[in-house]
């Protein structure tokens, strides 16, 4: 219980991350640069602070406590702030009067995190529970068995949110104590993968093929990104694949670009694509070529 | 589906309480009527007040204009207008006289009233007839069980003068109501034209005068008409239309077995129904409910219940508004329906638990069978069907008494001296000692509105005397006591609060800055907020961004809450009222938590002078930044059976949160934790600032926008923009 982990999120009341009300557990780390990414401050598996410029109301308070001196403010009420000097102490972040600074990724130890994870228990009901999700969390194998050992142990309902890019040992250690795998599918074909995600997917489908023969329960999570991998061709290759696996069934995630701004806060560059009226029409018409595929679309 | 003819006559049905559309030559025009009934009245002058206000009851039965229209089910009265209803003036001038002679307290309650320590008034507004005499008697049935009464009291020699005018004023009344029915059947004989419509109508009042309702639609006339009379004429509003699924189901079943009415025509009805009510357009809006459970466990939701509640779902109003009463067998495919309208903006709906109101009345004495048939009225109060009575006599403001202590017992703003002098901010060295001074503050508050309430309740009947409400209740009858006096058998005083929360933070900050850390101290804090903070901008910061508020779950913030709950609650609960009965404390702020916020200075937890404070269970707006099971666990910790007069909580939550199965199933499934966990009242708020924020520029395109204020909807364009920010500011505060 003492193994520790980087946590950059915990949210409660996630219902969009498996079945029922639970709580989702964000770690830190992410083996893929998928160009869309709209949780850019998972791909570091270090803490890192996040400013959010349009929120300083240049109070000062950063100034005065942080230890590097990465904060200033000038004469002219301008705040500047040295990246390479922060060491990621979160004492700023306590301190901002404006929520403008943020930390993302705090070290915790396991029955630190399965406190947090359980403060919603009286909630679960009969199907919430548990989410792992990151970043991919089987980055930190140990951290993830721990808390998946520790939540069965209380017949706490487990999902696992995962992009598949780990090794097959470390993902067969956690089988036993996931009730369900939420695995994502960025594309099928594997020169298209590398360039979209940095990665080909030899990995990932080999770990999900063993995933299905091994009867676990897997649900797909498809982004859609618009001139990515949404083409009829991209999908129809998807639904070779899936349609000769089990799997429970497949959600479409419409894209969105609202991450933006934590690109900018967190000083990266982003590649991500425009958005557009017709994503919603492009999903539905990607359900409608997999459900010929006979797979269950939510 | 609404009918093509229905959205034919939706203008007219609109238009109807908004504007006069009687034909002036059935009776007099309304200032006529005034002036007469004021000569009447004063000749009549040293009567009883029963009688008097009987028989100006019975001049305007006679004497105002009326229609039966063919774009209509439903007959039309001349008074139409809520805020200018004909027996206003007697109401006021009879308040005026128990202000002037009787009132030992007058000067405590305007002190109170001006100073924003409490907000009391004489409350004529929470009444609910008992629908099942209503129902099985009928107007006629109802005049005869009068008169047997008065036989009874007759005979058994207890007929003294208070008895008879009870009794007089009742079959006065009464009588003069079928009258009136005479004259609408008599006007839609001769004005039917051949409409079969119209005939209808005739046909139906024709059965009315006569005896109980027949049929559905029967059923649906007196219970509009009952409204009337009761709301507009007598001028007590009618705070529940009934448990109309359950009341109705025995008409509907036999009207369909029958072949009377089809499935179609029955919608149709309701569709005319329920829009007398979205024209009356009464801004606390009228409720109606659905749903708890038969004696033998089965739930009361029915085939008509889905009709309804579709019927409803398309009119897309804010009022009348629905109240469901869920019990573990209500048919999630019926919770569903009302989520679904909820999350797509059709919002005028709050669910109550069924078990939780069941303790709350158990801890009042009431028996199990009153618990399960109890009748659910006003926003979310609940009380035994035609056994009860509860008025809101009072709203105490959970935070004035922080101001109080900042000054020594005085209220700064109006120097008025409401408080008791707790003594010089340096004699508190510890926060005990802080606290201990709160409580002797907001006790002095407690005590004297009891005080103030026991002393004008003594005269709701002399005000008032409630005729035709009295007229349905059968207690009232056999004591020959006004029924929303002392008549009922549970005469119950509510007393609301708000700012609850708010007290909780600000007690917590002066803990934490003061006390824990030495931040400020109490003479510099009370400089600060005389200021409004104004220089002091980032220590409010550090204040609102401090941790401990209520609603976050944090289990020491909680207890303290908790605490603070027992008090009040201990303070009220079952303490007598001078109506023969009791006191019951509620979580319920009604719109006090504007109108007692616009008269509190800034307090410590962060607000500005003048704000909102927090209202019902809930939590200072946007304080809640854990989410939504962290507020229900922190509002579920204190329980809900101390609060009898009601215990409601407001959720807000982003569309994105609520869409899809997922999202379906994760309101119901935080539903029924929060049941689970004896809350009682719950309602949700699903909106998204931008949208709120596009709805303030470009009003034109969101006409029909609804936002939840209290138990209550309104649109969005009728809120003063202050309030329209207020709403806007907290949807920032949601997190997907």
């Amino acid at each position: 219980m003492s193994t520790e982990g980087i946590v950059f999120e915990i949210k409660r009341f996630a219902v969009h991350d498996g079945p029922g009300i639970r709580t989702t557990l964000f770690l830190k780390g992410c083996p893929l640069r998928c160009l869309w990414c709209h949780n850019p401050e998972s791909i570091s598996p270090h803490p890192q602070l996040a400013y959010y410029a349009h929120k300083c109301i240049n109070c000062g308070e950063c100034v005065s406590v942080c230890p590097e001196h990465a904060h200033a403010i000038s004469l002219e009420k301008l705040h500047y702030f040295e990246r390479r000097k922060c060491r990621s102490c979160g004492k700023c972040e306590t301190a901002c009067l404006g929520n403008a600074l943020q930390l993302y990724g705090m070290r915790m130890t396991v029955q630190e995190t399965l406190n947090a994870a359980l403060e919603d228990r009286d909630f679960f009901g009969d199907d919430g529970g548990v989410t792992l999700s990151g970043g991919e969390p089987l980055l930190q194998a140990d951290f993830c068995f721990e808390i998946l050992t520790a939540l069965k142990r209380q017949a706490i309902h487990t999902a696992l949110d995962t992009c598949g890019q780990v090794k097959w040992k470390t993902m067969s250690m956690i089988l036993n104590c996931t009730d369900i795998f939420l695995f994502d599918f960025k594309a099928a074909n594997p020169q298209k993968h590398h360039k979209l995600t940095g990665s080909d997917n030899r990995q990932i489908l080999e770990n999900l093929q063993k995933l299905s023969d091994a009867g676990a329960e897997i649900e797909i999570r498809m982004p859609l990104i618009p001139a990515l991998n949404d083409s009829d061709e991209d999908i129809h290759e998807a639904g070779k694949i899936l349609s000769n696996l089990h799997i429970k069934s497949i959600k479409i995630l419409p894209y969105h670009n609202m991450a933006r701004s934590k690109y900018d806060a967190l000083g990266m560059a982003n590649k991500i694509p425009a958005s557009s009226s017709q994503d919603n029409v492009n999903s539905l018409h990607a359900v409608e070529i997999l459900r010929n595929y006979g797979l269950e679309i939510n | 589906m609404l009918s093509e003819q229905f959205k034919k006559d939706r203008p007219y049905l609109e238009r109807k309480f908004k504007t006069q559309i009687c034909n002036p030559a059935t009776g007099l025009d309304n200032e006529t009527l005034k002036s007469n009934l004021i000569r009447l009245t004063e000749e009549l002058n040293g009567e009883p007040h029963e009688l008097i206000k009987a028989k100006a009851f019975r001049y305007v039965c006679e004497n105002l204009v009326i229609d039966v229209n063919p774009q209509d089910f439903f007959v039309c009265f001349g008074c139409w207008n809520r805020y200018d209803r004909p027996l206003s003036f007697l109401m006021s001038k009879w308040e005026d006289e128990v202000n002037k002679n009787c009132l030992k307290e007058l000067k405590t309650l305007e002190e109170q009233n001006a100073s924003g320590s409490s907000k009391m008034w004489k409350d004529f507004d929470h009444s609910v007839p008992d629908w099942e005499a209503v129902l099985s008697l009928g107007f006629p049935g109802l005049l005869e069980r009068v008169k047997t009464y008065r036989r009874k009291c007759e005979a058994d020699g207890k007929m003294g003068l208070d008895e008879k005018a009870y009794y007089e004023g009742l079959e006065i009344t009464y009588a003069a109501i079928l009258k009136m029915l005479d004259r609408f059947h008599l006007y839609a004989l001769e004005h039917s034209d051949g409409n079969q419509r119209v005939k209808a109508v005739a046909a139906c009042l024709d059965s009315l005068r006569k005896g109980a309702p027949s049929n559905i639609f029967e059923a649906l006339q007196l219970i509009y008409l009952f409204f009337i009379f009761g709301e507009h004429i007598d001028r007590f509003q009618v705070r529940s239309l009934g448990n109309l699924d359950r009341m109705l189901y025995p008409y509907f079943q036999h009207d369909i077995a029958e072949g009377r009415y089809t499935e179609k025509e029955i919608r149709d009805f309701f569709a005319y129904f329920m829009m007398q009510w979205a024209s009356i357009d009464n801004y606390w809006g009228h409720p109606f409910y659905f749903g708890g459970s038969k004696a033998n466990g089965e739930t009361e939701i029915n085939d008509l219940s889905y009709l309804i509640l579709d019927v409803y779902d398309q009119l897309d109003i804010p009022t009348p508004k629905l109240q469901i009463k869920i019990a573990a067998n209500t048919p999630v495919k019926f919770i569903d329906k009302a989520l679904d309208m909820i999350r797509r903006g059709h919002s005028s709906i709050v669910f109550l638990s069924e078990n939780a109101i069941r303790r709350a009345l158990l801890g009042q004495g009431c028996t199990e069978e009153e618990a399960r048939t109890c009748v659910i009225s006003g926003c979310y109060e609940f009380i035994p069907q035609g056994r009860g009575n509860g008025t809101c006599a009072g709203h105490i403001n959970m935070l004035k008494p922080i101001e109080l202590l900042f000054h020594n017992g005085r209220d700064p703003k109006t120097g008025i001296s409401c408080g008791i002098k707790t003594g010089e901010l340096s004699e508190f060295k510890t926060f005990d000692e802080f606290y201990k001074a709160y409580i002797q503050q907001l006790e002095h508050i407690i005590e004297s509105v009891l005080k103030c309430a026991n002393d004008f309740e003594k005269y709701l009947h002399r005000i008032n005397p409630a005729q035709v409400y009295s007229g349905t209740i059968e207690n009232s009858l056999k004591t020959a006591k006004d029924a929303f006096h002392n008549g009922s058998v549970y005469n119950i005083s509510g007393i609301l609060n708000a700012g609850f929360a708010n007290a909780v933070d600000a007690l917590m900050v002066i803990k934490d800055f003061v006390f824990e850390k030495h931040e400020v101290n109490l003479a510099e804090f009370r400089d600060i907020l005389q200021a409004n903070w104004q220089g002091h901008e980032k220590l409010r910061l550090k204040i609102l961004n401090s941790k401990n508020k209520f609603g976050n779950g944090i289990e020491s913030v909680d207890s303290f809450a908790e605490g603070l709950a027992l008090f009040l609650a201990n303070k009220i609960n079952m303490r007598p009222n001078s109506r023969n009965g009791f006191f019951a404390a509620s979580m319920h702020s009604a719109r006090q938590f504007i109108e007692l916020g616009e008269k509190t200075g800034a307090s410590p937890d962060g607000r500005l002078a003048g704000e909102e404070i927090s209202k019902n269970a809930s939590p200072v707006m946007g304080m809640d930044k854990n989410g939504v099971t962290a507020l229900i666990k922190s509002v579920t910790k204190i329980d809900s059976a101390l609060f009898p007069g009601d215990f409601p909580l407001d959720v807000m939550m982003h569309p994105a949160t609520v869409q899809g199965n997922e999202g379906l199933n994760a309101m119901r499934s935080l539903l029924k934790t929060y049941m689970d966990k004896h809350g009682i009242a719950i309602h949700f708020n699903i909106f998204d600032a931008n949208v709120l924020l596009d709805a303030q520029k470009h009003p034109e395109k969101y006409e029909g926008l609804q936002v939840r204020v209290c138990g209550w909807n309104v649109r969005f364009n009728d809120i003063a923009k202050r309030e329209q920010d207020e709403y806007i500011k907290r949807a920032l505060s949601i997190k997907e």
